[in-house]
């Protein structure tokens, strides 16, 4: 292990950014290693900078080091330089905090946060020395699994991971760490291990289910292979969001990461139900933290930390509840020690000038805002319950406060779009300046000038959303909509960005594949694929190579419609909302029809049988 | 208020934290610890934190210095104390004091310097003399200002001394000139030497570690910086 170290740090004198590398951050959890312990290795699929960013592996690493039994450390991607060196000079990938081979851990854990990351967990399994494939591994090696909101369904991993966590770690996880002691030294095998962990539910076991394909390679049977396997998984989270574990010591990194500050997660879910969104449906019901757990959490944290940066966490911001008396609270334990407060993702149909007031106080940045859809015909069709005459007036108030920037994100090729749609971001982001900016008295505006910033990016359709069965545009019909946008932006104010469609097809592939893509994903990473995510290793050729070389269609996944009653590669999993609320919700799109907020009236999507949360209060 | 002078070694990994990132890191313990620090003025308040001589990335030091300032009634123990509770364990305060030296009279700093090698060779300390007994050495040095220059490597070893076998490794002390007036990596006249070795002898070099001893001002009458 020793000798590991001295040459892993002799390589660190030849890569960009070393202190990627390095460990031994404030915070970070060092544990003496005795033979009855038990390891966990925490992987992050993608380079230090982004994973240190990432609120769920903060909570557990921290959390499975709380338990005097396991030692849990953190892995993460090197960057390719740095790979380079360890595979020239014969290491293998190593842990942050001991340095030791991840090959040699009792679990391996990768957290899957986005579908273009899958190609670096291969890499990674391959640079450990562990086997690429279940059927390739045997005593000797660690149990590999995965978790995060990938994990609902990721069959094109399912010849590569042991198992699959569905659900919220912070359930599970421990429960994981017990069956593992108890299996240790038993002297079962480990299929047994795996059988005792379906028992705990969550647990999705991909070896446990044989699928069989009909001659249109759609499935034609999905079932357990062995009694004591359910033919559904269902997902298990927290009901008790405001009593259950968050972290408050947390890992300072030396080098600034992508999301360098505290993040205060206040709840979980969303209670909007915009049909495109697969967070706003997995993570179900909506569960708040209170005001009071939250300053508490927060009071600790920087006092743990030393951060100079507070933001809160979750997928709408300003549905939070009790959002003016958080803010007032964390601003009272914030503003004298010079901590900035960020709210980010902020809805413009209930930002206030109260708010942007108090936020203010801190720091000016610019602000973001999310319509989605550039008219009101088709931003019904998805759901987003926003009125142009909301963004209107919140830019307004933005502009009359002092904000010269605003940044708008919206997607390209949602089902039922027209040519027309695409025009109307256009015409939209020009209202926003003209009745938003130029309405403002000149005496009475703070900047000289304003810009606006449109970003597009292209509709992936995703399981567990009622869009899940829509097929993605063909690549040529999302460069075409791109460029018409684009031609129909002339105001100089106005600036356009827009996302490579190439990644969204991958994304739409691997988003709802099956498991034959797994070959696929091997293929591929023979071929040098990494690093998908990051436009300077994203190589598409390369993919389609993979693709033709397993004789697979990638249209067959991404640009083709799916039936209603054809079995899905991911109906083995329950998160709680039936098919059958989807079909629904899929015909009210259609039909331009909205659908109420959780808390405006519940529409019934089954997520009350959680027992907690929004449903309840 | 009062400017305090912060010794502190910097070891092991730490080496790798730039100068940019110890900044960062100063900052956050001096705010984990509670201290009562001094903020500049203006639109973007900062703690008042100056480096005496900013080390390389991939250098070790015993005895590096910050000038942080402080509000009155805290005292040096305390400070010593507490930011050793909250730094990270491989950067350790080892002095707090008022700063009577300025930096701006510091003039070389002296390192010891290992060259690695996985084979024993008897002759590896005699051919690092010999290299730095010749009269001069073409380096090309790289600044933002002056783009690339052509430079004598001698010109900047104020001393190259105690050459020795240190098991299969070669170990020496160099001292270089330091600060503001001539300033040189120790880096660049490590790697020259290592080129040297690797084109002139038949020595395998397998890697290098620099470890700054001590910092030094008064070039007529040199003394250790505190």
């Amino acid at each position: 292990m020793q000798n590991y170290r001295r040459k892993y740090e002799d390589c660190l004198r030849r890569v960009q950014k070393p202190a990627r590398y390095i460990g031994n951050e404030f915070g970070s959890v060092h544990k003496e290693k005795t033979d009855d312990m038990m390891t966990f290795a925490f992987c992050f699929p993608d380079v230090y900078e982004v994973g240190m960013s990432h609120l769920g592996m903060k909570i557990l690493y921290h959390m499975l080091n709380e338990r005097d039994d396991t030692i849990c450390e953190r892995v993460f991607a090197p960057w390719d330089d740095m790979e380079q060196e360890m595979r020239k000079n014969g290491i293998p990938l190593l842990s942050m905090e001991s340095c030791s081979p991840v090959g040699g851990f009792d679990i391996v854990g990768f957290t899957l946060q986005y579908e273009m990351s899958y190609s670096n967990v291969v890499n990674m399994l391959d640079l450990a020395g562990i086997p690429l494939r279940t059927s390739e591994r045997g005593s000797g090696d660690p149990f590999i699994c995965c978790g995060g909101p990938c994990a609902y369904h990721a069959e094109p991993l399912a010849e590569l991971v042991d198992f699959f966590i569905l659900g919220e770690g912070e359930e599970v996880n421990g429960e994981i760490m017990d069956v593992y002691k108890e299996w240790r030294g038993s002297g079962k095998d480990r299929d047994e291990f795996l059988m005792s962990l379906v028992g705990l539910g969550g647990i999705y076991v991909p070896k446990f289910y044989d699928v069989e394909y009909n001659d249109d390679n759609t499935i034609k049977r999905f079932e357990p292979n062995r009694p004591g396997v359910p033919k559904q998984v269902r997902k298990r989270i927290i009901t008790d969001f405001d009593n259950c574990y968050a972290p408050e010591k947390l890992v300072v990194p030396f080098m600034e990461t992508v999301h360098d500050r505290i993040m205060l997660e206040i709840f979980r879910g969303c209670i909007r139900g915009c049909r495109f969104c697969q967070a706003g449906y997995i993570y179900r019901p909506v569960r708040e933290r209170s005001v009071k757990r939250l300053t508490g959490i927060a009071e600790n944290c920087i006092r743990n930390t030393g951060y100079e940066e507070m933001s809160l966490s979750s997928l709408s911001t300003s549905d939070y509840t009790q959002r003016q008396d958080l803010i007032d609270d964390l601003l009272d334990i914030t503003v004298d020690k010079r901590i900035n407060l960020s709210l980010p993702s902020l809805r413009v149909d209930n930002f206030s000038m109260e708010l942007m007031e108090k936020i203010q106080k801190v720091k000016k940045s610019g602000l973001t805002f999310a319509p989605e859809a550039g008219t009101q015909r088709l931003r019904d069709v998805i759901n987003k319950n926003v009125l142009e005459s909301d963004l209107i007036r919140t830019s307004k108030i933005a502009f009359g406060g002092g904000y010269n920037r605003i940044k708008l994100y919206f997607m390209l090729g949602l089902p039922t779009e027209t040519y027309d749609d695409v025009l109307g971001i256009a015409e939209l982001a020009k209202k926003v300046i003209d009745e938003g900016f130029f309405t403002i008295p000149p005496e009475k505006r703070k900047g000289r000038s304003v810009s606006i910033t449109v970003s597009t990016s292209f509709f992936v359709p995703k399981p567990f959303t009622p869009f899940q069965w829509e097929p993605q545009d063909l690549i040529s019909e999302m460069e075409a909509k791109a460029k018409y946008l684009k031609e129909n932006i002339r105001s100089k104010k106005i600036v356009y960005n827009w996302h490579n469609s190439d990644i969204s097809l991958l994304e739409a592939v691997f988003a709802k594949g099956d498991r034959r893509l797994g070959e696929v994903l091997i293929t591929a990473h023979s071929l040098g694929c990494k690093f998908d995510g990051w436009s300077d290793f994203f190589d598409y050729d390369k993919w389609i190579e993979a693709f033709k070389a397993n004789n697979i269609d990638p249209a067959f996944y991404a640009n083709r419609r799916i039936g209603y009653d054809e079995i899905l590669p991911w109906d083995y999993a329950d998160i709680g909302v039936p098919k059958s609320f989807f079909i629904k919700e899929h015909k009210r799109a259609y039909e331009g029809k909205t659908t109420p907020d959780c808390r405006e009236k519940c529409s019934g999507c089954g997520a009350a049988s959680f027992g907690g949360g929004v449903c309840f209060e | 208020m009062s400017k305090r002078r912060l010794a502190f070694s910097k070891l092991n990994m730490a080496k790798y934290i730039s100068h940019l990132d110890l900044l960062r890191c100063f900052t956050r313990a001096i705010m984990r610890a509670e201290l009562p620090v001094v903020y500049s003025q203006g639109f973007n308040p900062h703690q008042k934190m100056t480096f005496s001589l900013p080390l390389s990335v991939g250098v070790t030091s015993s005895r590096e210095f910050a000038d942080i300032e402080f509000e009155d009634g805290i005292s040096d123990s305390d400070i010593m104390k507490r930011l050793n509770l909250t730094l990270p364990p491989d950067i350790r305060i080892l002095s707090v004091g008022a700063p009577e030296i300025s930096a701006n009279d510091i003039f070389a700093a002296e390192y010891e310097v290992t060259i690695l090698s996985d084979s024993h060779c008897a002759e590896l300390p005699d051919a690092c003399k010999k290299f730095f007994a010749q009269p001069e050495v073409a380096i090309i040095k790289r600044t933002k200002k002056k783009g690339e220059q052509e430079l004598n490597l001698m010109d900047f070893v104020e001393s190259a001394e105690g050459f020795r076998e240190c098991g299969d490794d070669a170990r020496f002390s160099l001292t270089l000139s330091a600060g503001g007036q001539k300033n040189l990596k120790p880096e660049i006249a490590v790697e020259a030497l290592i080129d040297h070795l690797s084109s002139q002898t038949d020595i395998k070099i397998t890697g290098y570690n620099i470890h700054r001893t001590k910092i030094l001002y008064d070039k007529n009458e040199p003394k250790e910086f505190n």
